[in-house]
């Protein structure tokens, strides 16, 4: 699955009218209403919002862990409503990276471990030697065996940045990154995250409601009200 | 009482979550089984009394040659015992010119005090509960042949003409032994004294024969010693039970094998739920913790909120436990007798206490975890307490189960024995498993990567071996589990193998004795034209057990057997070149050699149990006095024989050329197939001084006994492997949230369906594979031990260690695949969602 031509390559993901509602019991809430978004390849996107807007939602419908009510959504040039979840599974396979705010770790599997699953699900030889490299490129290289619990809150993020990036995704999804972190280790999983995004040239959508964190992005998107609007600013000379 | 108000609210709330439904499962399973084998156990041994004392004729016995005076009648009665007389003699009886020999059993109104007189009476064959009337006879078959009598003809008995009115079936009080072997003709005993064959010197034993409860029995003890004493022979039920009681006696100790295997089963199953039940009430804690609980009121809280589950579940099962126990007994009816008194009420209380020393013991050191939370965990989540140490569940629980057994079995060494034995066991196993993890490990690094069906496969394989602990808990768990069931359904083979194979078809159904030397071939050509198994004739030497070592016999044994049958009656002896079949050497060596061994002494071998009553061991020299000599031998060998064999057995047995000399018979013991009484007939025209007994109906009554414990112990098989499936259940119930946290990850880094799918089954395949692996080991050791208790023979079970790997990998994988089934159709949004919540 290679790029296939350079418009696509410049899209790697499209949303239009994408709505989400949920019935809770008889009253219907709706979520998300006609959204739509582009993300070209190599940017770094930030939607910010209030806690219960919807950002974390929006964030799943776009890496397609959960299917709209209505609407189109495209990733990598791929319609994502022609696909069930497994076609959906299969498109994320070694292409799409995730951190989560609470890292998402297996708590009986090693650091090394944890890092090596993605990479399992496809046929390649050098799991265990590129895992290594790439905790030992966030700093764990000693700490390869520990477990977990065994490790810190931002150690935990450290192993869950090295395995969203060991399979060299095109796209990485991150949702409140810091969220569970305090503010100097916070920031310090945030540098981290964003070299290893310009090293690699990995498209991110950085889902937050810290606003410092979202300026670092090349655009900045507030979710209210079930809608995205555009915050127009440039992103800082330092990142 | 507000707390115990929150813990019914608490467990109201909790009923539709799956661990506590495993634990309630489980637990009520626990006590289902332990009552039902308890009542059933109660009655069973209360049936298996009654039947023993129908075949003896009362549940106590007393035998003299002489009338029993009223006074000690009187006495028997107020103990609350009720009594009947019989008197038992041999004189010719005779009809017009027939005369034989027949065996008189003279009989009260009060006969027979348990079971039925089967009795032909013009009518065909019915059942009565009383003798013959006065002035009326009632003549076993083969009598009536030999007198050429019937039904209405009269019969002479000493200076008495009676009418034969009946023809005998079967006696209730019919025993295998040889006493009454001459023909039965039964009469009243009023007619007793006309007949005026009770004269000084005559030959006359007088029985006294006593039905009651065995406290009764018990409280007349110092009485009935003295009696013994002042040469009243007296058999007690509870002692002389007939040797089919070895069959059943293996039958109760499978029963009680398979309730404790339930029981444990059970426990582990609790456990496992119970941990889940924690993990899954740890954020309440702490929000409890918050709100001001103290450690104390949350241990509370949480104890009562089980006990209350564990008391609807020990209610629950006991009812489940009665209802079985009613089955069982339906099973059984043919068998039972019909009148049996109220379930006791043991088992109830016995249920209810397996119930909560289950729960104390198999879930009280992980409950305690929850009242050492901390009220941070409000804030951080991370902040669990330590589960607690495994050794310290495993030992707890052990030291429980190890009362528990020791309760149920009455015997602390045994407890004590299967706990350590299961220790060790539980050490070996978790090292073992460790290692195979490990080794899996290894070799799935090696092998090469295949296509996506293979790279699914070896990932389930990976993440069982990356799981570690909680790979080896349920591991474990799934061993133990695997193990109990295989014993329970390898017993119940070996112990059917070896009821069927100890009665085949051709199971001898006649005895012939007291047939002479010169009389010898022509009955051994009679029995081999008829009968389609024959035993072979044995020589019969009857002889009395003078000396040991020299010594008289009562000053040499140990004291509590001087006053064993074989020091009071002559004892039957036989010469034989070689080992009779059936019996097994324990100990020395069979004798190869002739007559005498370096010494000049005779070799002889004796049987292993009388040896042990007797204290005898190999090199003793035993001295029988056979007429007016004697004889003395060197014990080389002890054997065991199989008693509910239906051959001639022999407690002592000599080479041949030694007993030659002495006055003999032969005995011998064949089957005769339907139709084949022609051949009796002729037996007994031709060698009128031979005795055929037939055991026919004894052997049916064995072999229906063991027919239908066969069928009451499948159905206690069923249950234990209910009790099984109940682990699997709450193992993997308790690991549901952990594959599914799993599963939705896998999903988010791009695994499809198929890939999840292929991967659990794998996984779950896996674990099964190897616990059917361990368990087999675990269940070949442990037969070792329990084979030996109940008197089988060991013997691998290579079909096993096949069969329990794929079994175990079907049984485990389909529960498992089909628990997680859910999990795996949920969106991973969802279930991610999910785990950030718990």
């Amino acid at each position: 699955m290679s790029h296939s031509s350079d418009h696509e390559r410049k899209r790697i993901l499209h949303a239009s009218q994408l709505a989400k509602r949920v019935t809770s019991g008889e009253r219907e809430l709706v979520i998300l209403e006609s959204l739509t978004l582009d993300v070209d390849c190599g940017e770094s996107v930030a939607i910010v919002g209030s806690s219960g807007a919807g950002k974390s939602t929006l964030l799943g419908l776009l890496a397609g862990l959960d299917a709209p009510s209505s609407g189109e959504l495209q990733m990598f040039g791929q319609s994502l409503s022609d696909l069930d979840e497994d076609g959906r599974a299969a498109l994320r396979a070694g292409r799409v990276g995730f951190v989560f705010q609470n890292f998402q770790l297996l708590p009986t599997l090693t650091a090394l471990e944890n890092v090596m699953l993605p990479l399992e699900l496809s046929p390649r030889q050098d799991v265990a030697a590129k895992s290594r490299q790439w905790l030992e490129r966030v700093g764990l290289g000693e700490r390869l065996d520990h477990l977990p619990k065994q490790l810190s809150g931002g150690e935990q993020q450290r192993v869950a940045v090295a395995r969203a990036f060991v399979a060299d995704p095109d796209l990485v999804f991150a949702d409140e990154p810091t969220g569970n972190l305090d503010e100097a280790t916070g920031s310090r999983i945030i540098d981290l995250l964003f070299d290893l995004n310009r090293e690699s040239g990995t498209t991110l959508i950085l889902v937050t409601h810290d606003m410092a964190l979202a300026t670092r992005c090349d655009r900045c998107l507030r979710l209210e009200g079930g809608a995205l609007t555009a915050i127009e600013r440039r992103r800082g000379v330092e990142a | 009482m507000k707390l115990i108000a929150l813990s019914l609210k608490g467990l109201r709330r909790d009923l539709r979550a799956a661990d506590v439904r495993a634990l309630f499962v489980a637990l009520a399973l626990a006590v289902a089984a332990t009552t039902m084998i308890g009542f059933f156990l109660d009655r069973l041994d209360r049936g298996l009394t009654r039947q023993a004392g129908q075949l003896l004729g009362g549940d106590l016995v007393l035998e003299q040659g002489r009338a029993f005076d009223d006074e000690l009648r009187q006495e028997l009665r107020r103990a609350g015992l009720e009594l009947s007389d019989q008197v038992d003699l041999v004189s010719m009886v005779s009809q017009g010119d027939a005369f034989q020999p027949a065996g008189l059993k003279v009989v009260d109104d009060h006969y027979p005090l348990y079971g039925k007189v089967r009795v032909d009476r013009g009518s065909g064959v019915e059942g009565v509960d009383h003798g013959p009337a006065p002035g009326s006879a009632w003549i076993a078959p083969r009598l009536a042949q030999l007198l050429d009598a019937g039904i209405g003809d009269r019969v002479q008995v000493g200076a008495l003409s009676l009418t034969i009115t009946g023809l005998i079936d079967r006696e209730p009080d019919q025993q295998a032994g040889f006493a009454g072997l001459t023909p039965r003709i039964m009469l009243n005993i009023q007619d007793l004294e006309a007949t005026e064959l009770v004269r000084p010197g005559s030959r006359i034993e007088y029985e006294l024969l006593a039905a009651g409860p065995p406290a009764a029995i018990d409280g007349l003890a110092a009485r009935l010693e003295a009696l013994r004493d002042a040469g009243v022979e007296i058999r007690d039920v509870r002692v002389d039970r007939p040797s089919l009681g070895r069959s059943l006696d293996r039958a109760q100790k499978y029963l009680s094998l398979a309730g404790l295997a339930a029981v444990l089963l059970a426990g582990v199953a609790v456990a496992m739920a119970t941990r889940r039940y924690v993990d899954r009430h740890l954020d309440t804690a702490a929000l409890l913790r918050c709100f001001g609980a103290s450690q104390r009121q949350l241990g509370q809280l949480f104890a009562w909120q089980l006990a209350w589950l564990g008391v609807v579940a020990a209610a629950v099962g006991a009812l489940l436990g009665l209802a079985g126990q009613a089955v069982l007994l339906a099973l059984l009816t043919r068998f039972l007798p019909l009148e049996l008194p109220p379930p006791g009420g043991m088992p109830w209380l016995m249920g209810v206490l397996t119930a909560l020393a289950v729960l104390v013991g198999f879930a009280g050191p992980t409950l305690l975890r929850l009242k050492r939370v901390s009220a941070l965990k409000v804030l951080r989540r991370e902040l669990d307490p330590i589960p607690a140490a495994g050794w310290l569940v495993v030992a707890f629980a052990s030291l429980v189960f190890g009362a528990l057994l020791w309760l149920y079995s009455g015997d602390p060494v045994l407890a004590l024995g299967i706990l350590l034995g299961g220790l060790v066991a539980l050490v070996v196993l978790w090292g073992v498993g460790q290692a195979m993890l490990q080794l899996l490990l290894a070799v799935l690094a090696r092998l090469p990567q295949g296509g996506q069906k293979g790279r699914a496969w070896q990932l389930g394989g990976r993440q069982l071996a990356r799981r570690r602990t909680a790979s080896l808990g349920q591991l474990l768990a799934f061993s133990v589990t695997f193990a109990a069931m295989a014993i329970i359904a390898l017993v119940r083979g070996d112990l059917l193998t070896t009821w069927q194979a100890q009665l085949p078809v051709d199971t001898p159904n006649y005895f012939a004795i007291n047939i002479q030397p010169q009389e010898r071939a022509g009955v051994e050509t009679l029995i081999e034209d008829a009968a389609d198994s024959a035993s072979g004739l044995y020589p019969m030497v009857r002889g009395r057990l003078t000396a040991i070592d020299g010594e008289p016999p009562a000053q040499r044994v140990p004291e509590e057997s001087r006053n064993d049958g074989a020091l009071r009656r002559d004892l039957n002896l036989t010469w034989r070149a070689a080992l009779p079949e059936g019996n097994r050497i324990t100990e020395g060596r069979w004798f190869d050699t002739d007559v005498a061994s370096g010494d000049g002494t005779v070799p002889i071998s004796v049987e292993e149990e009388l040896a042990g009553r007797l204290g005898l061991s190999l090199g003793d020299e035993m001295t029988f006095t056979i007429g007016s000599d004697s004889i003395t031998g060197r014990i080389t060998s002890l054997r065991h024989l199989d008693w509910e064999s239906f051959q001639p057995n022999f407690f002592i047995i000599f080479p041949p050329g030694a007993l030659e000399g002495f006055g003999h018979s032969y005995i011998t013991s064949f089957h005769l197939p339907d139709g084949g009484n022609q051949m009796l007939g002729e037996m007994v025209q031709r060698y009128p001084g031979v005795s055929v007994l037939n055991v026919e109906a004894l052997l049916e009554q064995v072999r229906g006994i063991l027919g239908q414990v066969t069928r009451a112990i499948e159905f206690v098989l069923g249950f234990v492997l209910l009790a099984g499936v109940s682990v699997l259940y709450a193992a993997l119930t308790a690991s549901r949230p952990a594959r599914a946290h799993e599963g939705a990850l896998l999903r988010v880094f791009g695994a499809g369906n198929r890939t999840l799918s292929r991967m659990q089954l794998a996984e779950f395949a896996l674990l099964g594979l190897v616990s059917g692996l361990l368990g087999a080991a675990l269940a070949e050791a442990a037969a070792l031990g329990i084979y030996g208790w109940l008197g089988l023979v060991p013997r691998m079970h290579w079909l096993m260690w096949g069969i329990m790997p794929l079994l175990g990998a079907a049984l485990v994988g389909g529960v498992g695949f089909l628990l997680s089934r859910g999990a795996r159709r949920q969106a991973p949004m969802a279930s991610l969602r999910l785990l950030g919540e718990t």
